[in-house]
């Protein structure tokens, strides 16, 4: 990371449904007193509708030089964009052949290969760190929290800064801010079904409900994640979930961005804390 | 039913290991580690890529690229980070799905699932605008999906009509969300599809 300053790559979402992630991402960064310089002009990073590994590659290709342009690591929120953002930066990286395909199709995709991407997870624990964090520490949020890595942090193994079977890093926050993580290891990993939610909803549904189920047994106040797709699906699509397998949730759905910003002493509506479709105000009432 | 020898494609294999990603089908040693952690086993229980990769070896290349389970992988990376022949699964099957694709396009099959109409019209927002445009999307692929407009704009109000009134109120989705977000340079993401599709 150079210096106090990273490129920040927002991710489509940011846009629309994930538009408190990407609130609550750029307010604690502030606060953190680490610049985020918006990647000029991104484009898509092909979700996971792309499904050809060179078009990934040439659609990464671009923001990644963009980037580069500027002297900057890229960070992201998202979970996709980051796993489509690294594994173009590793294929490219390592490959003469392939930077040499990418300037072919544009002058645009011209990316030397001298950056790293970073999902904000990443950065939190591994480049912030733990005891610059607790130095920043302002207020106990006493929450019970059922920690949802998806898939994305801890797999495939070329671009995980996690445990692919039992992921730590959201824990280790959660429980540096004064939370309690309850027993969730065997649902941390598992999919949300977002990526049928369009073509086989009923997978989706079912995927989705086992996560949300599963925290409430456990007993959490909320599920904490880290990937726009997974909090579409668990929180702005609970009540359609709820309204299809006729059943009763009520699961409240926070980013760790959110989390963090609570603690942080950020006000929570300056991180999206009123736009999540299940009511959080229970949550931000536990904060000390 | 046994496997009829003299309909077997030896040349399925290199047809697979030519598209990108779908290389290191041949190391796979069939342990199944894939399919016993594999999440959607647990709803569709014929769901079994370690069959469809053994399938491929073999040459069943009418059998593999008809089954409709071909449509129903999450790409959650499950089985690629556990493989322990660094088969990268997700990118094979995504490999068989684009021959499957093109044989459809060829008119030689028929494809029951939706999946390439959504992922077609979700490439075809980021050609024309650089970013997704949801409403774009649902535009496109819905009357496809359903075979007409009208069918597809009533499906699309089935589907979205509570959860855009959700997003709606509690500001998500406001009246900015309507228009497209386009990008300045949108010849240089035009050109990516120009020369290498989607």
């Amino acid at each position: 990371m150079n210096g106090k300053k990273l490129a920040y790559y927002p991710g489509c979402p940011s846009a629309g449904t994930a538009v408190d992630q990407d609130m609550s991402t750029r307010a604690v960064f502030e606060k953190l007193g680490i610049e985020l310089a918006e990647v000029e002009d991104w484009n898509c990073c092909g979700a996971a509708e792309a499904e050809n590994p060179i078009l990934v590659y040439a659609l990464n290709a671009r923001n990644l030089a963009i980037a580069e342009k500027e002297g900057l690591d890229i960070v992201t929120p998202c979970s996709i964009c980051y796993y489509n953002l690294e594994r173009s930066n590793i294929a490219l990286k390592n490959d003469e052949s392939l930077r040499a395909k990418m300037r072919d199709i544009d002058g645009s995709l011209d990316y030397k290969g001298g950056i790293k991407a970073r999902h904000v997870l990443d950065v939190f624990v591994n480049e912030i760190g733990m005891e610059e964090l607790k130095r920043k520490i302002e207020k106990k949020v006493n929450v019970k929290v059922a920690p949802y890595y998806g898939c994305y942090l801890g797999r495939p193994p070329v671009t995980a800064f996690d445990d692919p079977d039992d992921p730590i890093l959201m824990d280790q926050l959660i429980e540096l801010i004064g939370g309690e993580c309850v027993d969730f290891s065997y649902m941390k990993t598992k999919c949300c079904g977002g990526p049928l939610m369009m073509t086989r909803a009923d997978i989706a549904f079912e995927m989705a409900k086992n996560v949300l189920e599963a925290a409430k047994r456990a007993g959490a106040d909320c599920i904490v994640l880290a990937c726009p797709l997974c909090g579409m699906m668990l929180d702005a699509k609970q009540p359609d979930i709820e309204k299809a397998l006729n059943i009763k949730i009520g699961m409240p759905v926070i980013y760790i961005t959110q989390l963090l910003g609570l603690a942080l002493g950020i006000d929570s509506k300056k991180l999206g804390l009123d736009k999540a479709a299940v009511d959080t105000k229970e949550i931000v009432g536990k904060v000390v | 039913m046994p496997i009829k020898t003299w309909e077997l494609d030896p040349n399925f294999r290199n047809e697979i290991m030519n598209e990108p990603g779908g290389e290191h089908l041949a190391a796979c040693f069939q342990c199944s580690t894939c399919t016993l952690g594999c999440p959607i086993t647990e709803i569709v229980s014929s769901y079994n890529p370690r069959k469809i990769i053994q399938m491929s070896l073999l040459g069943m290349r009418e059998e593999v690229l008809s089954n409709p389970d071909l449509w129903v992988c999450l790409i959650c990376q499950t089985c690629t980070a556990r493989c322990p022949q660094d088969v990268v699964v997700s990118d094979v099957l995504s490999a068989i799905r684009r021959i499957a694709e093109k044989e459809e396009e060829a008119g030689k099959l028929k494809i029951e699932s939706p999946r390439p109409l959504f992922d077609k019209a979700f490439l075809h927002q980021l050609e024309k605008y650089g970013r997704l445009y949801d409403i774009g999307l649902a535009k496109e692929y819905y009357p496809k999906k359903e075979g007409s407009f009208i069918k597809g704009m009533r499906a699309m109000m089935k589907d979205y009509k509570d959860f855009g009134m959700r997003m709606f109120k509690k500001r998500k989705m406001g009246p900015k969300a309507m228009f497209p977000e386009k990008i300045k340079r949108t010849d240089e993401v035009k050109k990516i599809f120009e020369k290498i599709g989607d």
